[in-house]
C-alpha cells in the first residue's frame, strides 16, 4: 500500500526521451564572492561586518540584509562548529550515494557555511571542524575549492 | 469580506498519463464553475493562476493560461508562488473594487517531471550552495530537521506519529493516493535516506488541479447559501540566505500573525477548530503547528503522542491526510489545504467530517525557502 508508481513512463509510452531544457548560465559571484575566492587561493577566509550594526556575515556580502547598509571585509580562521548534519544517501536522480553534509557555524562570525564533512569516522552536533582546500592549481573560483571540512 | 463560493478539483493521483496539465486545469475549472453556478465567460472579472515556470517545463506560464479556464480576452495574471498567494491577490482585487468575482487556480503535474531533484537544485544559490553536493535537495530539509530536533529535543517518535496520523487520515479521503495503516514502530524501523530523516517522512509527489471561485460579500450571499469567508490572509518571507535564517519556520509564525490579526483571532489554539498544515516533510508539521501558535514549542511532541491533533482530537491537523497522505502538490499545496478546510466548513467532507466553524490553511514554499502563507476561513 505504501509503494506507488510515480513515474508515468512505467505505465505507457511517451515520446522517447521526453522533453529537454538545455540552458546554460554564467553565474557572477559578485564583489564579495570574488574577494572570497581570491583570498581562498592564499589559504585565507574572509567574512563581512556591517558598518552599522556590526553583524558579521558569512558568506561575505557587500550589504547588511537587516540594516540595508554597507559592510567591510575581515579575515577569519575558517574553523567552525557543526550545527546540524545529515547523511545523504540519494543523489539528484534518487540513485544511491553517501555523503555527510553539515551546517557549520563559523568562528568569529554570526554566519554559517553549508559543506561536506570528510575524514570523519563519526559526526555529531557541536563537533569542531576545519576546512580542507584544493591545491591552488586545481582551484576554479567556486565553492568546491573547499574540498570538505574535517574534525579538528 | 470576500468569500469562497465555489470549489472544484481534479485528482489527486500519483500520476496522470491520460491527461495533460492543461486538461486537468480544465476539469477542475468546470467543476468549480458548476459548484458556484456561474458562467466564466459572463460572470468572472479576473483570473489568477499560480505557477512556477521551472515546474511546468516551459517559460512564461501565464501566456498558456486563459483558454482552459474560460479566461480568453479577460483580465488574467499568474503569481509565481503557492495558491495561497494567488488567493491573497484575488482578495485584494476584490477588496480594491477591481473585481466582483475572481477565480484562483493552482495545479501540480509533478509526474511530468523527469528530473525533480535537478529542478529543485536550481532553486539553490548558484555561488554558495549549488556546487557543494550532488545529493538530492531533500538533504536541505534534513539539515533543518537535524537543527530543529536538536534545539527543541524533538523525538523521533513524535515525527513518526505525524506519519502514522496523516497516512491514516488519508485512508478516509478518496482523493488521497498515499493513505496507509502504519504503526509508530513500523515507521521507526523504516530506512533512513537522509539521516535523521526516513524515506517515509518525505511526501511523495502527486498530480492534481484546484480552482476556487471567490466573490465580493453581497454577491457571495446572492450566489450561494453556504459562503465560506476568507477572514484573514497573510504571507511572509524570512531570507534566502541559509546563514541568517532561523530554521524554525519564522515565516509561518509571521504569516499566521498577519492572518490572525485580520481575522480578529487573539488566542489561535482556543479559536481554531481545524488546521491543514504543510507537512511535506513530517517534522515540518510539528514546526508549523508551533509557528501557528497551536501548541507550545516544548509541548508539541507530547500533544502529538496524546492524539490532540488526530481526527478525533481537540484540534485536528491534516484531517485530509496532509501532504504525506495526499502527496506533494507543489504550488497547489496551499490549494489542497484550503480545499479541505472549505469542504469541512461546508460539511461536505463525508466520512472524515469533523465539527468546525473556523479553520486555518498554511503552506510553505518548499526547499530551499523560508517563505510561506496562511489563510483563515470561517462560516
Amino acid at each position: 500500500m505504501i509503494d506507488k508508481i510515480v513515474d508515468p513512463e512505467k505505465l505507457r509510452h511517451f515520446p522517447p526521451g521526453g522533453g529537454k531544457i538545455e540552458l546554460y548560465w554564467l553565474y557572477t559571484s559578485g564583489k564579495a564572492g570574488n574577494e572570497f575566492f581570491r583570498k581562498l587561493r592564499e589559504g585565507k577566509f574572509i567574512a563581512a561586518r556591517c558598518k552599522k550594526c556590526g553583524r558579521r556575515y558569512f558568506p561575505p556580502r557587500i550589504f547588511c540584509e537587516f540594516d540595508f547598509s554597507e559592510t567591510e571585509f575581515f579575515e577569519i580562521s575558517g574553523e567552525g562548529c557543526v550545527e546540524a548534519f545529515t547523511i545523504a544517501k540519494l543523489d539528484l536522480n534518487e540513485n544511491p550515494m553517501e555523503e555527510i553534509i553539515a551546517l557549520i557555524k563559523l568562528e568569529g562570525t554570526d554566519g554559517r557555511i553549508l559543506h561536506l564533512i570528510g575524514e570523519a569516522k563519526d559526526v555529531c552536533i557541536g563537533m569542531k571542524v576545519k576546512p580542507v582546500l584544493k591545491k591552488v592549481d586545481e582551484m576554479t573560483g567556486t565553492i568546491s575549492d573547499i574540498k570538505y571540512f574535517k574534525p579538528v | 469580506m470576500p468569500a469562497v463560493v465555489g470549489v472544484g478539483y481534479y485528482g489527486f493521483n500519483t500520476n496522470t498519463p491520460d491527461m495533460s496539465w492543461k486538461e486537468i486545469m480544465y476539469e477542475a475549472a468546470v467543476r468549480a464553475y458548476e459548484d458556484a453556478g456561474i458562467d466564466p465567460r459572463r460572470d468572472v472579472d479576473s483570473f489568477v493562476t499560480c505557477a512556477e515556470d521551472f515546474y511546468e517545463g516551459f517559460a512564461i506560464f501565464d501566456e498558456f493560461v486563459p483558454d482552459q479556464l474560460g479566461a480568453v480576452v479577460k483580465p488574467t495574471c499568474t503569481v509565481c508562488a503557492d495558491f495561497l498567494y494567488g488567493l491573497a491577490t484575488a482578495y485584494m482585487q476584490i477588496e480594491s473594487g477591481l473585481a466582483d468575482i475572481a477565480v484562483v487556480e493552482a495545479h501540480s503535474k509533478a509526474s511530468d517531471m523527469k528530473t525533480f531533484g535537478e529542478i529543485i537544485r536550481h532553486a539553490m544559490d548558484p555561488i554558495w550552495l549549488k556546487g557543494v553536493t550532488r545529493a538530492h535537495p531533500y538533504y536541505f530539509a534534513a539539515l533543518e530537521m537535524s537543527y530543529y530536533m536538536n534545539k527543541y529535543c524533538i523525538s523521533e517518535e513524535a515525527i513518526a506519529e505525524v506519519v502514522v496520523k496523516n497516512k491514516g487520515n488519508a485512508i478516509l479521503n478518496e482523493s488521497a493516493p498515499y493513505g496507509a495503516k502504519l504503526t509508530v514502530e513500523s515507521v521507526l524501523n523504516s530506512p533512513f535516506v537522509f539521516y535523521p530523516m526516513r524515506k517515509i517522512e518525505i511526501a511523495e509527489r502527486a498530480d492534481g488541479a484546484i480552482v476556487f471561485v471567490v466573490a465580493r460579500d453581497e454577491i457571495a450571499r446572492k450566489i450561494t447559501d453556504s459562503p465560506v469567508w476568507i477572514k484573514g490572509i497573510g504571507w511572509w518571507s524570512e531570507t534566502s540566505s541559509y546563514d541568517t535564517r532561523s530554521f524554525e519556520a519564522l515565516y509561518a509564525y509571521k504569516a499566521g500573525k498577519m492572518a490572525y490579526k485580520m481575522a480578529g483571532i487573539e488566542v489561535p489554539v482556543k479559536e481554531i477548530d481545524i488546521a491543514e498544515i504543510d507537512d511535506r516533510f513530517a517534522f515540518k508539521e510539528l514546526q508549523h503547528i508551533v509557528a501557528l501558535q497551536l501548541a507550545g514549542k516544548f509541548e508539541v511532541c507530547e500533544l502529538m503522542r496524546e492524539g490532540y491533533f488526530s481526527r478525533n482530537g481537540s484540534l485536528p491537523v491534516n484531517v485530509s491526510g496532509g501532504n504525506l497522505g495526499v502527496g506533494n502538490l507543489l504550488e497547489a499545496t496551499g490549494a489542497q489545504k484550503s480545499l479541505e478546510v472549505v469542504l469541512q466548513l461546508r460539511r461536505e467532507a463525508g466520512r472524515r467530517q469533523i465539527d468546525c466553524e473556523l479553520g486555518v490553511a498554511q503552506c510553505w514554499r518548499y526547499i530551499p525557502t523560508a517563505s510561506g502563507a496562511v489563510a483563515v476561513f470561517g462560516v
